[in-house]
């Protein structure tokens, strides 16, 4: 068995039946080998950064490894954005990639790039293989690697010549899970039963490790008001009374209030993201925190844990939920507090029920939480589409809502929805995108076609790089500096040529049609979806301005500052 | 927001062989923050031995727990007998 082989081995005793690629020169080792293989199914994408975020995609909705291969040179740099992508929101993934042969590496070959020191920063480990022989242990290893713990991209950079040279070690046994440290958490009840104000704030370790039910059944035991991180959307069940949303720079005002008012921030799984916690000076000023992670870094990185527990989250949450139905919270009025916060504060606003009126953002997303089925999983790309998703779509689990938290990655939408088709065959997919982000990877239509996928493609069209935009106006005194996409393609005929049904929608009595269409139809559907250039999301709080400081529509007009800080 | 001023640090940090050793500790150190001053590194029987001067104004502790998380790196072992640095920034 030669090296090629031996990697499609290893994909099948790990029972990886998918894996997203593009061939080349120095992998076609691996593609020859690929012809033979039985129980793999090789997903060509239309390039490489599709390729990376179609893994991610896949990741993401099933909690499996994502695999993404691709050749030397070009091939490896154009996986860059996917891999630096996954390791960012933490996404388990293997990437395997073809490098020129041993003897020259270091000349600089025909398609050489020093792949193992142009990704040092963005994989939780990589290997370049110098002997076939370490095939069988690399690949073991990797392949655990980016699972456990908090998982991370993983990337084998291989040479030709050990793709062709013989193996002749054969594979280790599967590596068992880690056990779970056994940590004390009675020093956290003690400043839960102290506290008078707590607040559950959760982020997307929780589905990573695998804790969804567990982190629901300490919602319900403790009874506590909590708040989300973009990533930790779903967490809480859709019916929970105590969510107050999502917090940070796009939060609700109900939540980034409690925030700010709380003495207790209980966070689980989050690691206190900038564009979450605004001005850290700011942040939960009057707060003890307890911290609960799967990565030790992450204590005391940005804000000081008063009790910092590491390990298995599930096992973590289910010893407070004990400990807590044994012995119940009594911050009932607190709870009560923040649900009339929410009530008044949360985000749901009246949509605008006039028929010829134009498609607010907001209000489309609304409608499609309602007709979508409750499994449907959103894929987004990045942008004020993205926030409307995150803001106004009511998810049920975390893993139905498919956004680029930590990189902001335009162009992850319609890979991700390609990666969850494949993991979730039966489930609804749909992208929602946004002008701009949609061109960024617009070639994966055509996988979309060769796999007959039956994702939804979803466009809310501003004619322009709408968050851009809006922060221009908002931020620097509304000198807009290219942000104009008024001579985008049509988008309809754009996916017709691609040979993908497709319809335009413009006013509000279009929406609910507009999305039964698309739905209705047993196939992949475009719907193009004309939107005001104007709409901003609200509310918002300033890069680097303190939560509580938010703006809302009405204090539009009012801060025209400008600023040198901003990222959008 | 206003920095401490920077302090320098020991570091030693023990590593099992691999092709990146030395860049993976170097660009960690690098973008936590830190410059390293001094290096000294041999790769023994037993795998690299590597013992650095940094400096820098943020956590040495945060320091140590991001060189941990590499994969290679067995022990690390952060001398908490900080010295204030002459030069400031
Ligand atoms: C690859 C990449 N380039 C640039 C950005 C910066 N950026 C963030 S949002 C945005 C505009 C997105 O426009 P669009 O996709 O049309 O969405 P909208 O905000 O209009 O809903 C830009 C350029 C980014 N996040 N990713």
């Amino acid at each position: 068995m030669n090296g090629a082989q031996h990697i499609l081995k290893a994909f099948q005793n790990h029972h990886i039946d998918t894996v997203f690629g593009y061939p080349g020169g120095c992998i076609m080792p691996l593609y020859d080998a690929l012809v033979d293989a039985e129980g793999v199914e090789h997903v060509l994408c239309r390039h490489e950064q599709g390729c990376a975020l179609a893994a991610d995609g896949y990741a993401r909705a099933s909690g499996r490894l994502g695999v993404c291969i691709a050749t030397s040179g070009p091939g490896a740099t154009n996986l860059i954005t996917g891999v630096a992508n996954a390791h960012r929101d933490s996404i388990p993934m293997l990437v395997v990639t073809g490098q020129v042969p041993s003897s020259l590496i270091g000349t600089d070959a025909f398609q050489e790039t020093d792949v193992l020191g142009m990704a040092l920063g963005i994989v939780k480990h990589s290997y370049l293989i110098t002997d076939a022989n370490e095939l069988p242990s690399v690949m073991e290893e990797a392949m655990t690697l980016a699972q456990s713990g908090r998982p991370g991209p993983v990337w084998v950079d291989i040479p030709k010549d050990l793709l062709l040279a013989e193996v002749t070690r054969p594979a280790p046994a599967p590596n068992q899970a880690v056990a779970p440290e056994a940590m004390a958490i009675s020093a956290a009840l003690e400043l839960l039963y102290d506290a008078q104000r707590p607040l559950l704030y959760s982020g997307g370790g929780v589905s990573l490790a695998g804790a969804e039910s567990a982190f629901r059944r300490l919602a319900e035991a403790s009874g506590l008001p909590g708040v989300v991180t973009l990533k930790g959307i779903g967490n809480h069940h859709k019916a929970d009374p105590n969510h107050l949303g999502m917090l940070g720079m796009h939060g609700s005002r109900a939540a980034n209030e409690a925030v700010e008012a709380c003495d207790l921030l209980f966070v689980i799984g989050a690691r206190l993201d900038d564009r979450a916690t605004g001005n850290l000076a700011g942040f939960a000023p009057g707060a003890r925190v307890i911290h609960l992670d799967a990565d030790h870094a992450e204590f005391g990185k940005l804000r000081a844990a008063d009790v910092a527990l590491g390990g298995d989250l599930a096992t973590l949450l289910d010893g407070f939920t004990e400990a807590l139905q044994a012995r119940p919270l009594a911050t009932q009025a607190w709870t009560e507090q923040c649900r009339r916060q929410r009530t008044l504060k949360g985000l749901q606003t009246a949509d605008n029920e006039e028929a010829l009126a134009p498609i607010s953002g907001p209000g489309f997303i609304r409608q499609l939480s309602r007709i979508t089925p409750d499994d449907a999983i959103i894929a987004c790309d990045v942008g004020q589409h993205q926030m409307w998703v995150a803001q106004h779509y009511q998810f049920d689990h975390p893993r139905h809502h498919l956004s680029s938290g930590g990189l902001g990655t335009m162009g992850f939408g319609m890979p991700a929805a390609i990666g969850a088709q494949f993991a979730c065959p039966g489930q609804t997919v749909i992208n929602v995108s946004g002008d701009g982000s949609f061109m960024m990877n617009a070639q994966e239509l055509a996988t979309i076609r060769r796999y007959n996928l039956p994702v939804k493609l979803i466009i809310m069209d501003n004619q322009c790089l709408g968050m851009v935009r809006q922060q221009q106006e908002l931020f620097y005194g509304n000198r807009e500096s290219q942000i104009d996409l008024n001579d985008n393609p049509d988008f309809v005929t754009m996916a017709r040529a691609f040979d993908i049904p497709a319809m335009r929608i413009e006013r509000s009595d279009q929406i609910r049609r507009g999305i039964e269409t698309i739905l209705a139809l047993d196939g992949p559907m475009l719907l193009h979806v004309a939107i005001a250039r104007e709409e901003n999301v609200w509310p918002i709080v300033k890069p680097g301005a303190s939560n509580r400081d938010m703006l809302d529509a009405s204090q539009q007009r009012q801060h025209p500052t400008t600023s040198k800080e901003i990222t959008a | 927001m206003s920095q401490p001023a920077p302090r320098e640090y020991q570091i030693e940090c023990r590593m099992t062989f691999e092709p990146a050793a030395l860049e993976r500790v170097c660009q960690v150190v690098r973008i936590r923050g830190f410059e390293v001053t001094e290096v000294n590194a041999s790769l023994q029987d037993t795998g690299w031995r590597i013992a650095l001067t940094v400096r820098g104004s943020r956590s040495l502790d945060m320091l140590r727990k991001q060189l941990e998380k590499l994969h290679n790196v067995e022990r690390v072992v952060a001398d908490t007998t900080q010295r204030i640095t002459q030069r400031s920034a």
